[in-house]
């Protein structure tokens, strides 16, 4: 049978799908690699690493799952995170660890551009919000402050595109992923000349862009024999994991939002159209030529839930952490809405949308004698949820829209859907597919063969299952309560920027 | 062979031995729990445990200047806190240590009060004497139970264990009274008895401290400071029972978990590791395959280019040729 394979090169994993050509998962495998924190700031990974795990997997997915059973590859596409930095010298070799969107080293050059008039003609040329998580403002420190390996780098690549280069030798960045790199500009396609020059660096220095069908790529010969893979098989570079994961839910055109909650958390829309925020607060990042996924992401998404359950979750031998969150959301699911009146604050990551606040930090609001321990755990539950609902809430000034669909593997909770339908007051539909991102890049990949007129048809495919409605009066109870949390994030500015200056003294 | 000998400077037992002169209570009498020090070459009781540099149970009452000065150990020190609250400084850090709170002193680490004496309480001490205690090796001696590969781990554990104390580690308690009991009594089967308590005591600490690692709470930074040692070790060789214990888990639960974290057994994480730095040698440096093959933790340039082929297509020479764009 032919089949099609994704592979999703992601923050802490990479993750490989195989689909028949119906668009049905036939196999799935992971493989993790870690981060390193050398600075509390810090977020690093090793390339070499990242690329043996994905060749590993690879190899042990085609050997095991598929080449047994006459299984015929025809295309593998890829995806991967965004805002990755990885500089390497003339000959592709690493100088160094890459760095990953959760470095904040870039803090001083994120605040002096943020200042500069040039920062608001950059976030409209690019799409990306000026934060230390774009490459923008970590190739400016890298110039800054390790003048050596700036002095060595060829080229700043990302680490999808460092896999790719080492399976195939060629060296090219997607629109999208190049998009999310703040130094492309997302209008005209190509590389913007006030950013290159705040970074500090000429358009040599990067990958050429492609977009995202690109496949004039073979496999290394080498590899064809590893793998068992013939050397037509095709090689779609494909684009971001946002991207991807908007796609494939399906989420296109008017009316449509998508929500993901992993460790961290997103809203997005998709369209034609940018989206235009004064306040810069929204990114507007390239699925393909003329069509835009534009939303906010959140640190703190499933990432704050699961601290909670590794601080007051119940262990014993038996049980891990995903039996720990288990059992915590069935507790919470017997807490009313509103948790009684005890409001969470989730900021203990800093936030980015929609405060755009690095200082923010979190707060329990509102205990009165009557709370109870499960009072907290639905509390931080609906606090990371509000949270969510934020973005969303002003994203829909910019465009409105009337169903949700959500995936991810927080979101995935029945829990956390049914929350998410009140809070919002929407229908709310889980993505049929355990992961949004590999049906992306199957979509991707079967209008790249031409089974699709456009990505348009083709996220019109995606099926969605169980739909939870809201309840009105829980909507009206949330709503509520969400004014108190809207008002307690913005009136604590300034005693957020006192604690946060004595926990970083 | 290290040895602590009484009186020594830089030993603990010079402390104690001039507090034991200023006490009245030169004789103890045969219930447990009461005021005991024993010595090697001094005290009888010893005679039979060479590995053994000393016992105590020490009951304060008064305040004795210079009784407690710190220095340098030359054994295995563990120390447990009955009564009272003492403030210590152990390997350069200050520490609090209250009832039922054990404190660890590795050979070459020092242990004193910067005061300089002992505050008024109830503490025991043992003193071990082990054959050999460097970087990745422990042998506690042939009176030891403890198989060769699981006493390396314990000392493993031991060694990249930045806490020397462990808190409410009440098990000491029974073991030390126990231990206390059957040296003063010498009743029949002593030597089996109290070697197997020292054991006992070792092995307590071992899982003790690797339980303050958290893992059920928190596999994944378990699982990163693993890698870490992993990381600084690659040269060694490594068994995932050497591995299990020190994420301070069984074996079979820990495979388990690393597979439903990772996607890969414990030893193919580790093959992971390997080929990772060893392809970042072949591309970064000019060493000779042999060379990067035995730092990377392979048995030979053989195992290495198997290995490294199988995953790769490439053979190591193939692959430094090929990407480092000498070839292109």
């Amino acid at each position: 049978m032919e089949c099609y394979i994704t592979i999703d090169i992601g923050t802490s994993a990479v993750r490989i799908f195989a689909f028949d050509s119906n668009g049905k998962t036939m196999a799935f495998s992971k493989g993790a690699y870690p981060t390193f924190h050398s600075e509390p700031i810090y977020s690093e990974q090793d390339p070499e690493q990242v690329f043996i795990t994905v060749l590993f997997v690879l190899k042990n997915f085609l050997t095991e799952k598929i080449n047994p059973k006459k299984n015929k590859v025809v295309a593998i596409c890829f995806s991967g995170a965004m805002h990755s930095v990885l500089p390497v010298d003339r000959h592709g070799i690493p100088l160094g660890n890459a760095i990953t969107w959760a470095d904040n080293r870039g803090n001083k050059e994120a605040d002096q551009l943020k200042k500069m008039p040039l920062a608001k003609k950059i976030y409209e040329a690019t799409g990306t919000p000026i934060h230390p998580m774009s490459p923008l403002i970590k190739i400016a420190w890298i110039k800054r402050h390790d003048k050596e390996r700036y002095a060595r780098t060829d080229k700043f690549i990302a680490i999808k595109n460092y896999v790719i280069q080492q399976l195939t030798g060629a060296c090219v960045i997607d629109y999208s992923l190049a998009s999310a790199t703040g130094l492309f500009n997302i209008h005209l396609l190509q590389w913007d000349t006030d950013a290159l020059n705040f970074a500090g660096i000429t358009k040599e220095r990067l990958p050429e862009a492609v977009p995202v069908f690109f496949a004039d790529m073979q496999l290394r010969k080498e590899y064809q024999v590893s793998l068992g893979l013939p050397a037509k098989t095709k090689i779609i570079i494909g684009a971001s994991d946002g991207c991807m994961a908007t796609l494939g839910a399906g989420v296109w055109g008017e009316g449509k939002a998508t929500i993901t909650i992993e460790q961290s958390g997103a809203v997005r829309v998709a369209g034609k159209n940018i989206i235009r925020d004064s306040q810069q607060r929204f990114f507007n990042y390239l699925l393909t030529d003329g069509y835009y996924v534009s939303g906010g992401p959140t640190n703190n998404g499933g990432v704050i839930f699961e601290w909670f359950a590794k601080q007051f979750g119940i262990f014993n031998e038996a049980y891990g952490i995903e039996e720990s969150i288990d059992r915590l959301i069935s507790e919470a699911a017997r807490v009313p809405a509103g948790s009684d009146g005890l409001l969470f604050l989730p900021y203990l990551l800093g936030e980015r949308a929609p405060l755009w606040n690095a200082n923010a930090r979190g707060a329990y609001f509102g205990l009165n004698i009557k709370h109870g321990q499960p009072h907290f755990i639905r509390a931080t539950l609906e606090g990371i949820l509000y949270e969510i609902y934020s973005i969303g809430k002003i994203l829909e000034t910019h465009r409105p829209f009337s169903t949700l669909s959500v995936n991810g593997s927080f979101a995935a909770y029945p829990l956390w859907a049914q929350v998410i339908a009140d809070i919002f007051g929407k229908p709310v539909s889980v993505s049929s597919s355990s992961d949004s991102i590999g049906t992306g890049a199957l979509l991707l990949t079967q209008t790249a063969l031409g089974q699709f007129a456009n990505l348009e048809e083709a996220a019109k495919t995606v099926s969605l299952r169980e739909t939870y409605q809201p309840n009105k009066n829980d909507h009206q109870v949330y709503k509520r309560y969400y004014q108190i949390f809207e008002s307690l994030s913005h009136k604590l500015n300034d005693e957020f920027a006192s604690i946060a200056r004595l926990q970083n003294s | 062979m290290l040895h602590c000998r009484p009186g020594e400077q830089g030993s603990l037992w010079a402390g104690l031995y001039i507090l034991l002169r200023h006490s009245a209570r030169g004789q103890y009498d045969k219930s447990t729990m009461s005021h005991l020090i024993l010595q090697q070459h001094v005290s009888p009781e010893l005679g039979a445990f060479p590995h053994l540099a000393g016992f105590a149970c020490r009951k304060i009452q008064q305040v004795h200047l210079n009784s407690f000065p710190v220095a340098v150990s030359g054994c295995l020190q563990v120390w447990y806190v009955q009564e009272g609250k003492f403030e210590w400084l152990i390997n350069q850090r200050q520490e609090m240590l209250y009832p039922g709170d054990a404190a660890i002193v590795l050979p070459g680490q020092s242990i004193g009060s910067e005061k300089g004496w002992l505050d008024v309480g109830t503490c025991w001490a043992l003193d071990v004497v082990p054959e050999i205690f460097e970087a990745g090796n422990f042998v506690p001696g042939p009176w030891s139970g403890l198989p060769p590969a699981e006493s390396r781990a314990i000392g493993r554990l031991f060694s990249m264990n930045p806490n020397p104390v462990l808190a409410r580690f009440t098990e000491a308690a029974h073991l030390f009274d126990e231990l206390q009991r059957e040296l003063v009594s010498r009743e029949i089967g002593y030597t089996v008895r109290v070697n197997h308590r020292i054991d006992d005591l070792l092995i307590g600490i071992a899982r003790q401290l690797s339980r303050q690692h958290q893992l059920q709470r928190d596999f994944p930074q378990t699982f990163l400071k693993l890698e870490r040692a992993l990381r600084t070790n690659l040269d060694q060789q490594w068994l995932v029972e050497e591995m299990a214990v020190l994420v301070g888990m069984g074996t079979t639960a820990f495979t388990e978990k690393v597979k439903a974290h990772t996607g890969f057994t414990p030893l193919h994480y580790l093959i992971n590791i390997r080929i990772a730095e060893a392809i970042r040698l072949l591309k970064n440096t000019s060493r000779s395959v042999t060379d990067i093959a035995l730092s990377t933790g392979f048995y030979s340039s053989q195992h290495f280019a198997t290995t490294f082929k199988k995953l790769t297509g490439y053979t190591p020479r193939q692959f430094r040729t090929n990407h480092t764009g000498l070839s292109e």
